[in-house]
């Protein structure tokens, strides 16, 4: 069996890539961190002429109509580059969910502007009491117990949460619960529940592998110019052997990824396992390799003027993004050992609304 | 209106070049490549006639398999067919080779407009433009900065020193694109998605009824390529631009250069 990308796949990732090599540049990156919003409409609209938002949106409202084995490559590219925006949860999860809910007219009138990129889309879920990017959202997706809303943000209280990644926004959100907002409750409302925080997870993933491959990229290359007593550092075995270990593990993490990518595009049955071991994985590999670079780079890593905590602080933040190490950890663990999984071992109780 | 745009496949940027075992051009078998930038903002001009009317872009692409990937990259940005010219002695040819085989096919299309970049990222010679329009008996112009499409082509081309001249060329006609001409678009998803549904035609230099191009007709050979030896004894000249002048030009007659 043949489990390498199409060229076709292939393709699209090195369009993505070029893209993000132009218009996604560090600098880029960093003068969204001193934004009132970290978002500029104006990328996002760039975001939405290349087809990224649309991508899983199905062709009957506008999109590419694919699935999450074409996305991975590209979350692994906006990974690489450092790409904050709301990828994960508008173009990944929102859109799937919403087509996935089974209510027509609120796909036929999102989906299309997802397409666009003329609408964010924000969603909660149960592993942070914050939803992220909700300020710029005109969409967000919500829990109340057994029940899933589409809510328009005017139709929401926000208060932004203190956060120490700049390239996000937190909020918390008050809300009531309105029967004209409820996308589906019960059965079919855990099932959605279930599928989009699974797609998340899967997504970060995905992003932290790309984050990886630049903060490896990266550090190999200054441990191969950085010279020390006449030659490179990256000669010495201290330096090379830290490098690969972490390489290694990046390529273990990354079948993970490729695997949970398979497995969320078909519902496989042990999905959530799936895309637990790949966060558990890039999350522990990122945090690793944040540390690694940093301390290849030396003095030098610490300044703000180097570009590496661009990358260090993407690992952290994704680190933590849809569900902690720890709750991934038992969630396989749970499903392993034990056959079953637990429901929420760690993380936030989400206040009912 | 139909417009042909020549592109040609080189290593990426990026790409670490080695010498190959003979010394006489790079190990190509493991590194990326990627549209020479110059032909880039060729097609760019093309899709930009494109956008404002009626217009037939054909992308024409001398290579291996892996050329394949270009000519699906420029129909996701918006070309409307692909020739691929697959045939292991074409890809031997020299300059006045290839330019032989892209006048067949130019002869064969019919187009009103040929767009090529100014030169090639690799090679650098800048001779493959004027060749064909010399073989098509096409007027052209080279350096192209910018093209104006009406009856004719207005031409603003890049003379030394900064200097510009505009040139007129009656269709058909060759223009022959500078970096920086436009900005190149990206090519969307969609795109390359809806490429896989554009036609590529993939011709030998039998089909096109070429026989004086390939390896057995080359005249221009690259005899060496190699990475210019490190020099250990740089001088470093000081003072006045009067007297580094002065200096320089008593080095000079030192060396016997002059």
């Amino acid at each position: 069996m043949d489990f390498s990308f199409s060229e076709d796949q292939m393709l699209l990732q090195q369009t993505v890539r070029d893209f993000l090599e132009g218009e996604c540049t560090v600098e880029h990156v960093r003068s969204m961190w001193d934004t009132d919003t970290a978002r500029s409409p104006e990328f996002w609209g760039k975001l939405a002429e290349i087809g990224i938002p649309g991508l899983l949106v199905s062709e009957d409202h506008g999109g590419l109509g694919m699935s999450e084995v074409d996305m991975v490559l590209v979350l692994e590219e906006t990974g690489r580059a450092g790409t904050a925006e709301p990828v994960i949860h508008t173009a990944c999860v929102a859109a799937q969910l919403l087509q996935e809910s089974g209510n027509d007219a609120v796909a036929k009138e999102w989906l299309p502007k997802i397409a666009e990129g003329s609408a964010i889309v924000a969603v909660q879920h149960d592993q942070s009491p914050f939803v992220s990017d909700a300020h710029v959202a005109d969409l967000l997706i919500l829990n109340s117990g057994d029940a899933v809303h589409a809510v328009p943000r005017a139709d929401v209280q926000l208060t932004e949460q203190a956060n120490n990644d700049p390239a996000k926004r937190l909020s918390s959100v008050e809300w009531t619960p309105r029967a004209g907002t409820l996308l589906a409750d019960g059965d079919a409302a855990r099932a959605l529940q279930a599928a989009a925080f699974d797609r998340g997870v899967f997504a970060a993933a995905a992003q932290l592998l790309g984050v990886c491959q630049q903060l490896s990229e990266m550090t190999v290359l200054y441990a191969t110019q950085r010279k020390q007593f006449g030659v490179p550092i990256g000669s010495f075995q201290a330096v090379k052997h830290m490098l690969a270990e972490e390489k290694v593990q990046t390529e273990y993490g990354r079948s993970h990824v490729y695997r949970a990518a398979h497995s969320v595009a078909n519902a496989a049955p042990s999905r959530a396992v799936d895309v637990s071991m790949a966060k558990r994985a890039m999350a522990e590999n990122a945090v690793s390799l944040a540390k690694t670079a940093l301390q290849v780079h030396g003095a030098l890593g610490y300044t703000w003027e180097q570009d590496l905590h661009v990358w260090m602080r993407r690992a952290w933040s994704l680190d933590t993004a849809w569900g902690n190490t720890a709750f991934h950890r038992a969630r396989v663990s749970a499903a392993v050992i034990d056959g079953a999984f637990p429901a929420i071992p760690f993380g936030y109780e989400v206040p009912a609304a | 209106m139909k417009v042909m745009v020549c592109l040609k496949q080189v290593p990426h940027q990026d790409a670490r070049l080695d010498v190959n075992a003979d010394g006489t051009w790079i190990q190509d078998g493991n590194i990326k490549f990627e549209i020479n930038s110059y032909d880039t903002y060729a097609l760019e001009e093309a899709l930009k006639i494109k956008d404002a009317g009626e217009a037939d872009v054909v992308v024409v692409s001398i290579g291996p398999d892996r050329v394949t990937q270009a000519l699906r990259t420029a129909l996701g940005m918006g070309a409307d067919r692909a020739i691929h010219v697959k045939d292991d002695d074409a890809d031997l040819s020299d300059t006045l080779g290839c330019a032989k085989i892209l006048a067949a096919i130019a002869k064969e299309e019919n187009p009103d407009i040929v767009f090529t970049g100014f030169m090639s990222d690799d090679g650098n010679f800048s001779a493959v433009a004027p060749m064909l329009a010399e073989l098509l008996d096409l007027p052209s112009a080279t350096g192209v900065l910018s093209v104006e499409v009406g009856d004719s082509l207005k031409c603003e081309r890049e003379l030394e020193g900064g200097a510009l001249e505009v040139v007129e060329l009656p269709k058909p006609c060759l223009a022959a694109i500078q970096t920086g001409a436009n900005q190149v678009r990206y090519a969307s998803l969609k795109g390359i998605m809806q490429a896989k549904k554009k036609p590529v035609d993939v011709k030998t230099m039998a089909d096109l009824g070429v026989s004086d191009a390939g390896a057995g007709a080359v005249k221009a050979k690259i005899e060496k390529v190699y990475v210019p030896p490190k020099g250990d004894s740089a001088e470093i000249l000081s003072g006045s631009t009067d007297e580094i002048v002065g200096q320089l030009v008593t080095k000079i007659k030192e060396l016997g250069v002059l």
